[in-house]
C-alpha cells in the first residue's frame, strides 16, 4: 500500500454537520414517543436534613399524575454514579453512597422524589403536593471545617467526612531530603474553581418498557455498555434486557461519564409501564449535575540555583460535594499528574477526599490534569521569580525526555516539550514582550506560560477494550459499527477516515452505526482522551480484516494472488501493475450476487487492549492587560501549541484547541459556582449568573498544531479532548502574576478577587 | 387558561395552531410542530439557542409569547434550505468546522443570516457583536466567525444571498 495518504490527514467535514446545520439532528430533550409522560423530580430545599416523613397521597390523587415515587419505591441498591467501578484495576476506593432517590437531604438539589404525569403542567402540580416534612440538620460548606471535630457528618460511615484517604502509588525518592537539597522553596496554598461543564444541552433522559418485557433508555453516555450494566445492578436486571441509545449529544466534556438522570427516569418508566421523559432546566442541570472538584492544594516546590527540580510535593484536600462519585479517580489524576510532569528525582501527593453539603463533582474535561497543572505551573512561576529566572527556562530545564516516565508511569514514547515550548515562545513573542514596560497608565500588561502533558486513555490503570466492526454494503460503502456516541468532537468522523483510507474508499462512503447497545459490540467507552488513539487501533484492525476478504475475492476475479493487491480510490488494483483492476462495488456486490456457490458478507472485527499511553503535549502562552483600577483582566492574545501527533482532521483538532482554549478563559477568569455558604443554595444558577465566555470575550487565539508521530499511534494519533484547556489556564493566571506580582490562589479571577488581592501586595 | 385558534406563518407556510395565552413561541415550535432545532438552552433569553428569526429579526423563541408573533413571518432553520440546496451559511458552518456538538448553531446561524442581511460587510468585531449573545461551549466561537466571514466575503463576490 501506498505511504501517500488519500482520507487521513485531509480536513474534511465533520461527518454529522449538515444534520446538525439544518436543524433535523434530534437531541435527547428533542425526543417525543407516542404517551410519553413527563418526569419531574422533587429535590431538597435544606442543605442537610433526615427525612421525617413523607405523604405523596395527594399528589397521587392529581388527575393525570400516573406515579409518585420515594425512597421507600426505589430499589436499595447503593451505588456509585461512575462507571470506574467497573474497570479499575484496584475499585476499591470507589465508595459506594447514593440510591435511586435520598434516604437523607445531604445538599439544596438532593433527589428525594419523583412523578410522572400526562404533561409537565400537571407534574409541576404533582410536586407541589408532595408533603415532606424534614428534620433540618447544620450543613458544612467547606471541606477544611468539614474534617474538623465535631462538625455535621454528611455520611455516616465517613469520620471526619473524609471518605477516602489518597497516598499516590508511585511517589518516589525523598521529598524531605530534596527540599533540603534545594537553593530555593516555595510553597503556596490555592482552592481551585469549581466550574460547572454547562454542555449546552441540559440534561435529559428517556426510557421506556416496551411489551416484550425489555427497557429502552435513550440518553447521553460515554459508556453505554457500563451504564447499562450500572442500571441493571441497580435494578436487578440482566444486561440483554436494556437497550441505551444515545441521540446526538449538545456537549459532554466528561459529564457523561457519570449515571445521571437514568436511575430516577428508568425507575418511573417501569412503575408506569409508559414512557417517561425526563428534560433538566438550566437551573436544574447547574445543581443537579456533576461539576468540577474543588482541590485545597498545598504545593511546595524546591530548586537549584540553575532551576533544577529537586523535590515537588502536594498535599489535597478535595471537596467532592455530597456524594463520593468520581473523587477517587479525579484525585489519582491529579497527583499523577503533578508529581509526573517534570523530571524530579523526590515527588509526593496525598490526598483526603471530603464530604460536604454541596452540589456533587465528577468528571469534567481535564479531569484532576487541569486542577494539578494549573497550580504546579503556578508555583513553579514563583520559583523561577524568587530565583530570578524566565519561567520558561526554568521549565526547559526540567521537562523529560523520551524514555522517562511520563504521569502514568509507563515510559514516553517521545517528547516534544522543549520543541514546542521554543516554538510557541517564538509565536508569542516571549522575550520582546518579556522586556516591555509593565505598566500602562492604569494597566499593566503581563505574559505567561503553563505547559502539560496528559493522556491518551487510561491505560494502565482502567479496562480499556475498544471494539469496532465494519460490514460492506453491495454498493461497495461500508458500515463501521462503533459503541461511541459523538459528543461534538468528531470522533466518529475521526475513525471514518481512518477506516475509509485503509479500504481505499472515500470518506463519504462510510456510514455511521453508533451509540446503541444493541447493533455494536461492547466497548469500555469513551473517556481521558483514548477515543482516537484507542478505537483507531480497532477500526483499523477492522477495516484490515475486510481489506482482507475483499482482496481475496478480487485475486480471483483478477487471476492474481491476494498479497499483490493494492487499493485506492474505490478500486481494488494490482499493485505492481495498476491497469489491471477492478471496481470495489463490483467486488461487494458479486460477493453476495452470485451463483458461485460462495456468498462472502465481506466485513471485519477489530479488538483493541492499549498497552501504550503516549501523551499529547503542550504549551500555552497568555498575553494580558490588567486594569489595575477595574480589577479587570483582558486577555490579548493566546497561542497555543498543541502536540497531537498525526492530525487525522486538522479543523477537528483546531476546533477541539479553540474551543478548550475558551473553556480555560470560563475556568480562570469568567466561571464562578457560587453556593450561598448560609443556605447552601446555588446562586450562579444560570447563565446571567453563571458567566460562560461568550464570543465578545474571545481575545486572539492561535492554535498551533504540532505533529510528531506517536510511535505506538493509529497513523500516529494521540488523545486531544482534555488536554486542550490544561495548560491555558496556568498561562493566564501566569501572566496576571507577570503583570501585577498576584498569584491567584482561587480562581477565577474576578474583578473582585483582583482588585482584593492588589489591595494586599500594595 | 383560555385557549384559542390562532394563525401563525411558519417558514412560508400558514398555520391554524391551538394556542394558550402563556405559551412560548418556543414550545409551540418545538411540541406542537416538532420543530426541534429551536434549542432549549436556559429558557431566561441568555444562550440564544432558541433563536429564530421573526419578521427577519433575531428573537429569543424561549423568552417570547406565541400569540405575540401571530401573523408575523417566522423563519426557523428547518426553513432554512431551499429544498435540498443549503443556505449558504448553513453550507460555510459545515465547510468550516464551526459546528461540534451542534445545539447552538440553529440559533448562531439565523442570528448570522439576520445580521449578514442588515450588513453585508460585516468586520469580524460586527460578527462577534452580533454572535455575543449566542453561546457555544465547544468551539470556542473562530470558526464560526470565519464561517460568517466566508459567506460575506462570498456574497461580495456575487455568490447567493
Amino acid at each position: 500500500m501506498s505511504q501517500e495518504l488519500s482520507v487521513v490527514g485531509k480536513r474534511l467535514p465533520k461527518w454529522d454537520a449538515s444534520v446538525k446545520a439544518t436543524g433535523a439532528a434530534k437531541y435527547t430533550s428533542d425526543l417525543k414517543l407516542p404517551g410519553m409522560l413527563v418526569g419531574k423530580i422533587l429535590t431538597s430545599p435544606h442543605p442537610h436534613a433526615r427525612i421525617v416523613r413523607i405523604d405523596a397521597s395527594e399528589a397521587e390523587k392529581l388527575p393525570g399524575v400516573k406515579a409518585v415515587i420515594t425512597f421507600g419505591d426505589v430499589p436499595k441498591t447503593i451505588f456509585n454514579p461512575n462507571k470506574l467501578g467497573l474497570i479499575l484495576r484496584h475499585p476499591e476506593g470507589e465508595v459506594k453512597d447514593m440510591y435511586v432517590l435520598s434516604d437523607k437531604a445531604r445538599f439544596v438539589g438532593d433527589r428525594i422524589a419523583a412523578v410522572a404525569a400526562i404533561d409537565e403542567a400537571t407534574a409541576e402540580e404533582a410536586l407541589k403536593l408532595i408533603e415532606v416534612e424534614y428534620e433540618v440538620m447544620p450543613a458544612v460548606f467547606d471541606a477544611m471545617k468539614a474534617m474538623k471535630p465535631g462538625a455535621p457528618k454528611v455520611h455516616d460511615f465517613a469520620e471526619n467526612n473524609i471518605a477516602l484517604h489518597k497516598q499516590f502509588p508511585v511517589s518516589w525518592g525523598d521529598v524531605e531530603k530534596g527540599f533540603k537539597e534545594a537553593d530555593c522553596v516555595v510553597e503556596e496554598n490555592f482552592r481551585t474553581a469549581r466550574n460547572h461543564i454547562s454542555q449546552l444541552e441540559p440534561c435529559a433522559c428517556v426510557a421506556s418498557l416496551g411489551p416484550e418485557g425489555r427497557l429502552t433508555i435513550w440518553s447521553p453516555s460515554q459508556h453505554i455498555f457500563l451504564h447499562r450494566r450500572k442500571i441493571a445492578e441497580i435494578f436487578g436486571m440482566q444486561e440483554g434486557m436494556i437497550k441505551w441509545v444515545t441521540p446526538h449529544i449538545g456537549g459532554a466534556f466528561g459529564k457523561y461519564g457519570s449515571l445521571s438522570l437514568e436511575p430516577v427516569t428508568v425507575a418511573l418508566a417501569l412503575k408506569t409501564g409508559k414512557p417517561v421523559k425526563i428534560a433538566y432546566s438550566r437551573e436544574q442541570d447547574l445543581v443537579g449535575t456533576e461539576l468540577r472538584q474543588r482541590y485545597i492544594s498545598s504545593v511546595k516546590v524546591g530548586a537549584k540555583k540553575d532551576g533544577t527540580l529537586t523535590a515537588v510535593r502536594e498535599n489535597l484536600i478535595v471537596d467532592g460535594g455530597a456524594y463520593f462519585s468520581h473523587n477517587s479517580s479525579t484525585t489519582d489524576v491529579n497527583m499523577g499528574s503533578f508529581v509526573g510532569l517534570y523530571r524530579c528525582p523526590n515527588v509526593d501527593a496525598h490526598a483526603d477526599c471530603v464530604y460536604t453539603n454541596l452540589p456533587v463533582t465528577g468528571g469534567v474535561r481535564g479531569y484532576g490534569d487541569s486542577e494539578a497543572t494549573c497550580v504546579l505551573e503556578q508555583t513553579i512561576d514563583k520559583a523561577a521569580k524568587e530565583m530570578g529566572m524566565d519561567p520558561l527556562e526554568m521549565r526547559l530545564k526540567n521537562v523529560k525526555k523520551p524514555g522517562e516516565p511520563s504521569q502514568t508511569g509507563l515510559p514516553l514514547e517521545t517528547c516534544s516539550l522543549e520543541a514546542i515550548i521554543k516554538l510557541g515562545a517564538e509565536r508569542i513573542g516571549w522575550k520582546e514582550k518579556k522586556q516591555r514596560p509593565r505598566q500602562e497608565g492604569t494597566k499593566k500588561r503581563g505574559i505567561g506560560m503553563g505547559i502539560m502533558m496528559d493522556v491518551s486513555g487510561a491505560q494502565p490503570f482502567n479496562l480499556q477494550i475498544r471494539n469496532a466492526f465494519i460490514k460492506f454494503n453491495e454498493d461497495g460503502s461500508i458500515n463501521l459499527s462503533t459503541c461511541i456516541a459523538d459528543m461534538g468532537q468528531n470522533l466518529l468522523g475521526t475513525m471514518a477516515q481512518m477506516a475509509a483510507e485503509v479500504l481505499g474508499l472515500n470518506y463519504e462512503d462510510v456510514h455511521m452505526v453508533s451509540g446503541d447497545t444493541d447493533s455494536t459490540m461492547f466497548d469500555t467507552g469513551q473517556h481521558a482522551s483514548g477515543g482516537c488513539y484507542q478505537l483507531g487501533h480497532a477500526v483499523i484492525q477492522a477495516a484490515e480484516e475486510a481489506r482482507g476478504q475483499l482482496f481475496e475475492r478480487a485475486a480471483r476475479k483478477l487471476g492474481v494472488g491476494a498479497a499483490e493487491l493494492s487499493v485506492k480510490n474505490r478500486t481494488v488494483y494490482v499493485t505492481s501493475d495498476p491497469e489491471k483492476s477492478i471496481p470495489i462495488a463490483d467486488v461487494a456486490k458479486g460477493a453476495t450476487y452470485n451463483f458461485e456457490g460462495e456468498h462472502l458478507d465481506i466485513s471485519g472485527k477489530g479488538s483493541f487492549s492499549p498497552t501504550h499511553n503516549p501523551p499529547p503535549f503542550a504549551a500555552a502562552f497568555a498575553d494580558v492587560e490588567v486594569d489595575v483600577e477595574t480589577g479587570e483582566v483582558k486577555i490579548k492574545k493566546i497561542v497555543y501549541v498543541f502536540d497531537c501527533g498525526k492530525a487525522i482532521n486538522p479543523t477537528t483538532v483546531e476546533g477541539q484547541l479553540q474551543g478548550g482554549v475558551v473553556q480555560a478563559i470560563g475556568y480562570a477568569l469568567t466561571e464562578d459556582y457560587v453556593v450561598d455558604t448560609e443556605s447552601g443554595t446555588l446562586q450562579s444558577d444560570n447563565f446571567n449568573t453563571y458567566k460562560l465566555p461568550s464570543a465578545l470575550d474571545m481575545p486572539e487565539i492561535e492554535v498551533v498544531i504540532y505533529e510528531e508521530a506517536a510511535p505506538s499511534g493509529p497513523f500516529g494519533a494521540r488523545g486531544v479532548g482534555h488536554g486542550t484547556m490544561i495548560a491555558v489556564t496556568p498561562a493566564i493566571l501566569n501572566a496576571i502574576y507577570d503583570a501585577t506580582g498576584i498569584i491567584v490562589t482561587e480562581a477565577p479571577a474576578t474583578p473582585e478577587r483582583i482588585l482584593a488581592a492588589l489591595k494586599k501586595v500594595v | 387558561m383560555k385557549k384559542e385558534i390562532v394563525t401563525f406563518v411558519i417558514n412560508g407556510q400558514a398555520r391554524d395552531l391551538i394556542v394558550s395565552p402563556n405559551m412560548t413561541l418556543a414550545e409551540l415550535l418545538r411540541e406542537q410542530l416538532d420543530l426541534t432545532g429551536a434549542k432549549k438552552g436556559c429558557e431566561i433569553g441568555e444562550c440564544g439557542s432558541c433563536t429564530v428569526l421573526v419578521d427577519g429579526k433575531p428573537t429569543l423563541s424561549c423568552s417570547t409569547l406565541a400569540i405575540a408573533v401571530r401573523d408575523k413571518a417566522i423563519l426557523t432553520i428547518e426553513g432554512l434550505a431551499q429544498g435540498t440546496q443549503l443556505h449558504p451559511l448553513q453550507q460555510a458552518f459545515i465547510d468550516h468546522g464551526a459546528i461540534q456538538c451542534g445545539f447552538c448553531t440553529p440559533g448562531a446561524i439565523l442570528t448570522a443570516k439576520a445580521m449578514l442581511d442588515e450588513n453585508p460587510n460585516p468586520t469580524r468585531q460586527d460578527v462577534k457583536e452580533a454572535l455575543g449573545g449566542n453561546l457555544c461551549r465547544c468551539t470556542g466561537y473562530v470558526k464560526i466567525i470565519d464561517a460568517v466571514m466566508a459567506v460575506a466575503e462570498g456574497m461580495r463576490q456575487g455568490g447567493a444571498k
